[in-house]
């Protein structure tokens, strides 16, 4: 039986109606048309998932959408105003974090959750911030550039 | 870097300009093929086999026919049982075929036995679970040499099991070699079952419109490849057919393969006449998709006692699991490469791929190099240590010159591997840390080095071909119309800037358009280290027959001769007389009213190929009482002729070294040797190299003089992971006195050798 939940994606109130064992993820994707979050696994193990759930970095695919009610998701496409990127999105542009981009999404989420927790972090901070983040394409050289530049230059905006 | 090579200046071409396609994907709004939907869409999935090797007495489907929301199921007995090859390239020389879309017998855990379409995917596990099979499980056999035997199990009817006849390359007398060697090495070395795991699972979504054109999106490197296929295979003619594949979540190879998946996809589309997706679970990418080939090399090299290699004899043993898919091709090249790298008088080496029930093995970056580079550069290692030379020293003494024949047949047109090789000894230290005294506890530091040269295309086995299409737009800005699709490597970048420095408008004015055969030129797909390379030269013809026809128009309306014209940011002019000047836009478009002119640029590039080189150094520190491999640094030095872009060209060999790395230490799909069940199908299972693992890694690209690519690029795709374990091994050996000649390098596999 599906039942309502009430969810803030990005700033807007939605009420959808959902299964019990839908996963924020697919309620994401498949209801809300927000393709952003990739689905790479689907079991917590790659992070493309990833979103703000109450500010706080989730895999979304682990996390049920019933369990989201009444709480505020950011997703990739609610990170800066329409024609505008979020300082991470505009470093992982500038210094080449992005190859497919599958694992971008969730990589910059992470990204940003951690420089609103630590704005200056070490490069070490860095990469144990995105362990949960599987990226095959750029041996993450790029992307903790990228981190760390837009840390430099304000990236917790 | 070097300093940018020809006389001209360059404004584009050699510049870190970001991607074209950056902001797409960083804001989310990139469509992959997982994230198409269309109205009334339905859900499909495959039903598995749980033997490896059984024959189907019978399926009833009709419980999970009766499932509400199923709307189709495809069996064997519903297909066309069209034999077709896994690996359906056109223009290759050797298809394999042996697969069919569905048949009564499955090969392997994991084969596709039956195909269901829903309204919802969650209605697909259950409707699944109600089909019904009756397997009569027969023999299965796992490894290659057990399935050579003739007692073995037949997986298709061929002699010993192998997908072609031995592959052999021999050049002068390997008897003689070995007759006139000092001394004669010999080893067996053998590798794992890495998954190219790209993130973006397999997937596809199909629709027929009413007057029977077939749509597929689908995430493929090769677009044209596939419709071909569906043509053949399916009956369709070509130009009802449109695949579309425009963002792409990785392929590494292994998505230029037509697996069983987009066939009955098309199929039920076709069945239910509603658009249907299909989307691989990250187990099934697993299980289903394609791995890179477990070889067993046993070599064997004559050398005289001042390190000069007199012979080599060697064997090269692919398991290609239970069809062919790239198995053909891969022990070509592996084999070449074998008898390659360095200079041998007298060469022997077979090249033999054998059916297994395991899973498929296919192509998946260095396409059979980076087995045979483990081999032979372990092997030159150990004869570096065995006669006291330098490493380096060693390699230096059997340098190919220009003008030896290389691996694929053709000549050298320079070898670069001494300045890679010097190069990468300077970045490393590598005089100081090989004189190093052994360190003291149990930590052990050491260094060690590995070469590979690569061909960056198909050639000959392939007749390799791209075009591209130049249109410029009434404004004077540009459409460029590529075959080649971009996997994720930044090809549609580059390929902007190749077209913006040839046409001398800026990059800004450049729209790609790739990957949909509706609209652009052919391409055989990107593969091998390509697209820069070929697809790049296709660009460049093609803005050059551009350039001309707008240079013809402008000296009609200046008055002035064509080769006293240049174009840059956009506008004609003179060179004798700069006040001589027009916009491109108003030459195309005239101002004065008369009606746009069309100007549409040409190129098509069928070169032959090119060798790309690469030294990379490894430091590692390995704790001798734990069996614990910790990578310091790499050092990769790669010739990869003009770099278009630093920025996506570094990214390439950063990617690789994740991917080589994991390949000496950690990543296998272990398949269980009763069951033929892949143990570790996920990601928290098979190991990968997470940002924390990685280590510090320098990437140094060395540009040499060469003309036959667009700007003298040329690949480098593949490179990157072809020596990156053998240089890890080698510095594993020299930090610990322990030769590994098996991959992984796990832990109690090195125990077990340290001295
Ligand atoms: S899809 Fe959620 S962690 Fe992989
Ligand atoms: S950019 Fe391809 S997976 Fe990270």
């Amino acid at each position: 039986m599906k039942r309502p939940v009430t969810l803030t994606i990005n700033g807007e109130r939605q009420e959808v109606a959902v299964e019990p064992w839908w996963t924020l993820l697919d309620v994401l994707r498949e209801e809300l048309g927000l393709t952003g979050a990739k689905k790479g696994c689907d079991r917590g193990d790659c992070g493309a998932c990833t979103v703000l759930l109450d500010g706080k970095p989730v895999t979304s695919c682990m996390v049920l959408a019933v369990q989201a009610d009444g709480r505020q998701v950011v997703t990739v496409e609610g990170l800066a105003a329409p024609g505008h990127l979020h300082p991470v999105q505009r470093a992982f542009v500038d210094y080449g974090a992005v190859q497919c981009g599958f694992c971008t999404p969730g990589m910059i989420m992470a990204a940003v959750a951690l420089l609103n927790e630590t704005p200056h972090p070490t490069e070490a901070e860095v990469r144990a911030a995105l362990t949960g983040n599987l990226c095959r394409c750029t041996g993450y050289a790029k992307i903790v550039q990228a981190v760390m530049a837009a840390a430099q230059h304000g990236g917790a905006a | 870097m070097s300093a940018h090579l020809g006389p001209t200046p360059l404004r584009v071409v050699g510049q870190r300009v970001p991607k074209v396609d950056g902001v797409d994907k960083a804001t989310g709004v990139a469509q992959y093929t997982v994230d198409v939907r269309r109205p009334r869409m339905l859900y499909a999935r495959l039903l598995r086999s749980p033997h490896a090797h059984a024959r189907i007495r019978h399926m009833d489907v009709s419980r999970a026919q009766a499932l509400r929301g199923v709307r189709a199921i495809l069996t064997y007995r519903d297909v066309p049982p069209v034999v077709h090859a896994g690996q359906p390239q056109p223009r290759a020389g050797s298809l394999a075929r042996d697969q069919r879309i569905l048949e009564d017998r499955v090969r392997f855990v994991g084969d596709g036995v039956a195909a269901v379409a829903a309204d919802h995917p969650d209605i697909l596990e259950e409707a699944l679970a109600l089909i019904q099979v009756d397997y009569e499980v027969l023999p299965a056999v796992f490894d290659p040499f057990e399935a050579m035997q003739p007692a073995a199990p037949s997986l298709h009817g061929t002699d010993r099991n192998l997908v072609i006849p031995p592959f052999i390359v021999r050049h002068g007398d390997v008897e003689q070699g070995f007759a006139e060697a000092d001394y004669i090495f010999e080893g067996r070395y053998e590798t794992s079952r890495p998954m190219p795991a790209y993130m973006e699972p397999d997937a596809c979504v199909c629709e027929f419109d009413p007057s029977g054109r077939l749509t597929v999106w689908i995430s493929t490197q090769a677009p044209f490849m596939v419709r071909g296929s569906l043509s053949e295979v399916l009956g369709i003619p070509m130009s009802k057919i449109r695949v579309i594949c425009e963002h792409m979540g990785g392929g590494f190879g292994a998505k230029q393969d037509l697996y069983q998946y987009p066939y009955l996809c098309v199929l039920l589309a076709q069945r239910t006449g509603r658009p249907v997706k299909m989307e691989y679970t990250r187990e099934e990418t697993f299980v289903a998709g394609r791995s890179r080939h477990p070889v067993v090399i046993e070599l064997r090299q004559g050398v005289t006692r001042d390190g000069r290699l007199t012979a080599r004899q060697a064997r090269f043993v692919a398991n290609s699991g239970a069809y062919a898919s790239h198995g053909p091709g891969i022990t070509r090249v592996g084999t070449n490469a074998l008898a390659s790298l360095y200079k041998c008088p007298h060469v022997y080496i077979e090249g033999l791929c054998v059916y297994t029930n395991a899973p498929i093995a296919g192509a998946f970056r260095g396409y059979g190099a980076p087995q045979a580079y483990f081999a032979l550069e372990s092997q030159m290692d150990e004869i570096a240590a065995q006669l006291g030379l330098d490493p380096i020293e060693l390699r230096m003494r059997n340098m190919f010159q220009p003008g030896d024949r290389g691996p694929a047949g053709t000549p050298f047109r320079e070898v670069m591997l001494p300045a890679c090789l010097q190069r990468g000894a300077e970045l490393i230290g590598w005089a100081e840390k090989r004189q190093r005294p052994a360190d003291p506890g149990p930590i052990k530091r050491g260094v060690g080095v590995a070469c590979q040269l690569h061909s960056a295309t198909s050639y000959p086995a392939v007749k390799e071909a791209a075009g591209a299409v130049v249109s410029i737009n009434e404004d004077g800005t540009v459409q460029l119309l590529i075959g080649a699709a971009d996997l994720g490597t930044g090809a549609k970048t580059v390929m902007a800037q190749i077209a913006a420095e040839t046409l001398g408008v800026g990059l800004d004015a450049i729209r790609v358009v790739s990957g949909d055969t509706d609209v652009t030129p052919y391409d055989i797909g990107a593969y091998a280290s390509r697209t820069t390379f070929i697809a790049g030269g296709a660009v460049q013809r093609a803005a050059e027959d551009a350039k001309r026809q707008l240079l013809d128009l402008a000296a009609q309306e200046l008055h002035a001769e064509p080769a006293d014209l240049h174009v840059t940011d956009g506008v004609v002019a003179s060179r004798s007389d700069p006040g001589r000047r027009i916009a491109v836009k108003d030459l195309v478009a005239s101002p004065g009213g008369r009606s746009a002119r069309t100007i549409v640029g040409r190129g098509t590039f069928a070169p032959r190929n090119d060798y790309s080189f690469a030294a990379q150094f490894a430091e590692v520190a390995v704790d001798t009482e734990t069996g614990q491999v910790e990578v310091l640094q790499m050092v990769a030095v790669h010739d990869v002729g003009r770099v278009i872009n630093p920025t996506t060209a570094e990214g390439q060999v950063e990617g690789a070294l994740h991917q080589g790395i994991g390949y000496a230490l950690m990543e296998d799909l272990v398949v269980d040797g009763v069951s033929g069940k892949a143990l570790n199908a996920n990601f928290a299972d098979y190991k990968m190299l997470t940002a924390l693992d990685m280590p510090k890694i320098y990437v140094e690209l060395l540009e040499s003089v060469d003309d036959l690519g667009p700007f003298g690029a040329k690949g480098l795709a593949e490179d990157g992971v072809c020596p990156t374990a053998a240089a890890i091994a080698n510095a594993i050996y020299h930090a610990t006195g322990a030769r590994v000649r098996q991959l992984p390098i796990a832990p109690d596999r090195l125990l077990e050798l340290i001295p």
